[in-house]
């Protein structure tokens, strides 16, 4: 590390009864004794980044308090013998001059909780501390300021004050600079002191010893809120644990020009882009850049050179031992930079994805690189956006209506509404709305879910418009001050153009752009090539296949593009988008009792088959069955009827001949696309080798061209699946299916957020099986891996809605290398299997 | 219509359809605190006045409700609008109201260098530094609903709301806190800004 450790020496009194340790001694990985925030400053100070010396009261020193209601013997003394030794590091004093020392205080426990007291700033400040800081600074309003807010802090966090005085702000803002500190201080301070009393009858103590200790205790207070008890409670955190206490030295960005404070990524967290990106405002704490009220410049413009050099060297070698992008936190006092806190970055999904692509580029161990993108960033970057080309042209031509303030990202186009009944009347109709209103109140909520898009003229980026669309997660623009909307002409009015109800018009959530007309979408290229190569990586880090379900010609490019192995589909969904479900429930209702009854599905297959096959070309190509039983099936299907007619249609076989017609018509739509895919008919359901053989010698009745597969979806499939295989061409697991079976809910129920998350809030299941194999399927599935079908292969594992990253790495371990996923879900499932395939 | 003053009740449950803009009667309950036994009688009787239209199970306000709320308002609260500790914590209100809309702003949106980035709440310290300082903003408002209490006592309903909706966030539930669906935190602090302007009087701003 560049920048040289602070000396810190270790405990100098005499009264050492083990209740502390500085950050340059302690443990880092002993979080329990030094709480989450205590770990992380000893692991800092311990690589060597200038961090403000500082202590820990372990949690011990809690426990003991809480146990007897006072602090323990031994303690004061403990703690006021660290301070001497924070003093001689820092170089400061504590409660004098001619550097004064001041404290923050804060709580860490070893697992952070809401409810508890968190940081107390500036404690030490008596008069003299007010005095020296003056002299320091020759800024005696500055120093009010300080006073007023220290004394404001502690009484709320200490002594529970409601609210600052009344007319502090109005005195510290008319003290000047060139003012007498001593009278100053006094002024504010007694003017605090007075309305504290009026608030609570209560005192911050003169001496800065006693608010230390005050604080201090205060800490250990807070363990026990009711808040925090109650959140403990309801996770099941013991009520024994404790909180430490971190007592830190301040450094100060605000004491001169040449300091300052500010915020760096090692990365930019918006695009992903190498190169430290961060932001810095000379004489300002912290605080100031937060409560925005000064704008801080960028590193690059406004940091000293020398300091810039220093943060970039110990930025990369940070990044390059973490082996992630950080956010850091730092001051420079006087020319000298301290780095407050380092922690890992948050990101948008495009940064991610780039980050990681990156990270492999530049070497950095695969595990380690692809640590912080998941496949929840994966399916936002490959969410397909305008063309920028043409958005180009939009802008350069005369389609840009105006631009408002963007509220909520994305793009979206539709057709223009003004009203959001309406909006509500053409969603639900299938049409893709974007609402345009003057300002959103509650009344508009229906209009503004069944939208693609919004945008108001009036409003920040905090009206009820922003809120509610960000809730939703649509699309929408703010403030876009031009549009007149005239609902009695249903026309929207900008400069000298006007639209009417219905016209075609773009949204852009993150530009806040209002175009007329559509634009075609495409994904991002920057995010295409980044994205690619981070699969890539993860393919071969897996080793497994990846089948994407289609269900139209126009679906398999798409698929393929995303990485996909090869494709699966099923006989009712292809029939169904193309129009034949009419036919195929005729077919099933009817006198298809007949011999020739199912000769209509089979030519209904061969003829919308031959296309998505000749689209598909050399891969494989799963064919799931007609399925009767299955939940998608009960309207789609006239499941009742039909089965209530034909009962033998509700197992596998019942029906021979349904079967072999669909293997009839595959066979043909096979020659007629003069495709070479390998297809197999899969039939779900099955749970026997019995029925295993007998789909097998109906198959070579029909031919050779067409193998079948067994699509297992009952735990007693599951149970038998080793037997099964062995007489099977393919064998399908259906996970989802399984799981729901394991857990007698309905299998539909795995796919929303209701039952189940209110279900799991209250403790109900110990394992949310949307996205955690539970154990009693693990047990089974572990059978099944044993299982190898005629081929050799092993079952592949048919997963259905969004993958969870969590049961792909179950699966990855359980030893399965074979999988099908819906089609947007490919990518996503190549990321989660190859962070599996890498963390081993 | 214009010179119709409502009784109490019908005020109350009137107010509630107003503030939703769509309310089922157990709704009306919930919000409102009137006898779940009455609220239907009640809102028939506002619907044969021609201030609200109840379909499917749910009352809405006709283009009339507003201005007989107003109406009413003016004469049953004058002496709220009078009283200066009400008027002294109605101004701090707008102070931390403009807090609150900056913290549902940080729930929602990250700041990264500078620009705003969508929370993809991944990362819980910062999560629960929000929902704390949703705690404080909504324990700040303690002495207003005490105030307001004190002339009506139908607003001791808010503290009861807020309570067991921060409880629920604090028990995981966080959807709650920006859910335009539910009786989410935000959703209950619009309300509560659009029945206190309406309580003395005045226009919103924004």
């Amino acid at each position: 590390m560049s920048s040289p450790t602070v000396a810190t020496t270790g405990p100098g009194g005499t009264a050492d009864a083990g209740y502390t340790r500085v950050f340059a001694e302690a443990d880092p990985s002993d979080v329990d004794w030094l709480g989450g925030k205590g770990a992380g400053l000893a692991r800092m100070t311990q690589q060597g980044l200038r961090v403000p010396p500082g202590y820990v009261i372990g949690t011990g020193a809690c426990r003991r308090y809480l146990e007897e209601g006072t602090l323990p013997a031994g303690l004061a003394d403990e703690v006021l013998a660290r301070l001497a030794d924070l003093e001689r590091a820092a170089g400061k004093m504590f409660g004098g001059g001619p550097v004064p020392l001041l404290l923050s205080v804060r709580s860490g426990a070893p697992i952070s909780m809401p409810g508890m007291m968190d940081t107390i700033l500036n404690l030490g400040l008596d008069r003299a501390a007010a005095l020296a800081m003056a002299e320091a600074t020759g800024d005696a309003r500055f120093v009010a300021d300080l006073v007023a807010r220290f004394h404001a802090m502690y009484a709320e966090t200490v002594l529970g004050a409601m609210d600052r005085g009344e007319g502090i702000d109005e005195l510290v803002a008319g003290v000047a600079p060139a003012d007498d500190p001593g009278a100053v201080y006094d002024r504010i301070w007694d003017a605090c002191q007075r309305a504290l009393a009026d608030d609570t009858c209560d005192a911050v103590p003169d001496d800065p010893r006693a608010q230390l200790l005050g604080a201090v205790e205060a800490v250990f207070r807070s363990w026990n809120t009711r808040r925090a008890r109650t959140y403990r409670d309801h996770h099941k955190i013991p009520h024994d644990i404790g909180t430490a206490v971190v007592v830190q030295a301040m450094v100060f960005g605000n004491l001169s020009a040449d300091s300052g404070s500010g915020v760096v990524f090692t990365r930019d967290p918006v695009t992903g882009e190498p190169g430290l990106f961060g932001e810095y405002l000379a004489h300002s704490q912290g605080e100031d850049v937060v409560a925005g009220t000064r704008t801080p410049d960028p590193i690059a413009e406004a940091l000293d050179p020398a300091v810039l050099d220093e943060l970039g060297t110990t930025c990369s070698e940070l990044e390059r031992s973490q082996g992630d992008v950080l956010d850091i936190e730092f001051t420079v006092e006087r020319s000298v930079l301290y780095f407050l806190q380092v922690r890992s970055a948050k990101r948008t999904p495009e940064a991610a994805v780039r980050i990681a692509a990156d990270f492999l580029h530049e070497g950095t161990a695969p595990a380690v690189a692809t640590r912080h993108v998941s496949p929840a960033h994966v399916r936002q970057v490959q969410r397909p956006g305008f063309d920028p080309g043409e958005v180009d042209r939009a802008r350069s031509g005369d389609r840009l209506l105006t631009t408002g303030i963007g509220a909520c990202p994305g793009q979206v186009g539709g057709a223009l509404v003004l009203d959001s009944d309406r909006a509500k009347a053409a969603a639900d109709a299938g049409g893709e709305v974007i609402l345009a209103r003057p300002v959103t109140s509650p009344a508009d909520l229906h209009g503004m879910i069944a939208s693609r898009g919004i945008v108001t003229a009036t409003g920040g980026s905090t009206s009820h418009a922003a809120v509610v669309a960000r809730a939703l997660g649509t699309v929408c623009v703010v403030g876009a001050g031009e549009i007149r909307v005239d609902e009695a002409s249903r026309t929207l009015a900008v400069g000298d153009r006007t639209l009417r109800e219905g016209d075609e018009v773009s949204l852009d959530g993150s530009t806040g752009e209002l175009f007329a007309g559509r634009f075609p979408t495409a994904t991002p290229a920057a995010a295409t090539d980044a994205l690619a190569a981070l699969l890539a990586a993860a393919t071969s880090a897996s080793g497994c296949e990846v089948l994407s379900r289609v269900t139209l010609p126009a679906d398999v490019a798409e698929a393929m593009a995303a990485g996909a192995a090869g494709l699966v589909t099923a006989v009712d969904d292809v029939l169904a988008a193309t129009g034949h479900l009419d036919g195929l429930v005729e077919g099933l209702l009817g006198q298809g009792a007949g011999a020739d009854g199912f000769g209509g599905i089979a030519a209904l297959v061969e003829a919308e088959f031959a296309p998505l096959l000749a689209a598909a070309g050399d891969v494989e190509v799963g064919v799931r069955a007609i399925d009767l039983v299955a939940d998608e099936a009960r309207e789609l299907l006239q499941q009742t009827a039909v089965t209530t007619r034909h009962p033998e249609l509700s197992v596998p076989l019942g029906r021979p001949e349904l079967v072999r017609a669909q293997l009839e018509g595959l066979r043909r739509a096979l020659r007629e696309s003069g495709s070479g895919a390998r297809i197999h008919l899969a039939v779900r359901h099955v749970s026997d080798p019995a029925e295993a053989r007998a789909l097998h010698a109906l198959a070579e009745q029909v031919g050779p061209e067409i193998a079948v597969g067994t699509y297992l979806t009952s735990p007693r499939a599951a149970h038998g699946a080793v037997d099964i295989a062995a007489v099977s061409d393919v064998v399908w697991l259906e996970v989802r299916t399984l799981q729901a079976a394991m857990f007698g809910i309905p299998a539909r129920q795995l796919l929303t957020a209701e039952p189940l998350d209110g279900y799991l809030r209250r403790g109900l299941l110990s394992c949310d099986p949307r996205t955690t194999l539970d154990p009693s399927v693990q047990r089974l599935l572990q059978g099944v891996a044993e299982a190898t079908d005629r081929s050799g292969d092993k079952v592949g594992m048919r997963l259905s809605g969004e993958v969870s990253e969590t049961a792909a790495a179950q699966l990855y371990a359980l030893g399965f290398r074979r999988f099908a996923v819906d089609a947007a879900e490919t990518r996503p499932l190549i990321l989660a299997l190859g962070k599996a395939g890498l963390a081993r | 219509m214009t010179a119709l003053s409502l009784s109490r009740m019908d005020y109350d449950v009137l107010n509630v359809v107003v503030l939703k803009k769509m309310a089922t009667a157990d709704a009306v309950t919930a919000v409102s605190g009137v006898d779940p036994t009455v609220v239907s009688d009640v809102l028939a009787a506002l619907a044969d006045h021609g201030l609200v239209v109840v379909a499917g199970g749910s009352a809405l306000p006709t283009d009339g409700a507003e201005s007989a709320l107003a109406a009413t308002a003016a004469d049953r609260y004058a002496a709220l609008r009078d009283d200066d500790a009400v008027a002294g914590l109605v101004d701090r209100f707008e102070t931390t109201n403009a807090q609150f809309l900056t913290a549902m702003s940080s729930w929602q949106q990250v700041d990264m260098g500078g620009r705003k980035v969508a929370n993809d709440h991944s990362a819980p310290d910062y999560d629960a530094k929000v929902i704390d300082r949703l705690h404080k903003l909504v324990t700040r408002l303690g002495p207003l609903f005490e105030a307001l209490a004190g002339h009506d006592p139908r607003f001791a309903r808010y503290p009861e709301r807020f309570d067991a909706v921060l409880a629920a966030i604090d028990a995981g539930d966080h959807d709650l806190v920006s859910s335009p669906t539910r009786d989410s935190v935000h959703n209950i602090w619009f309300e509560f800004h659009e029945d206190l302007l309406r309580t003395l009087g005045r226009e919103r701003t924004e």
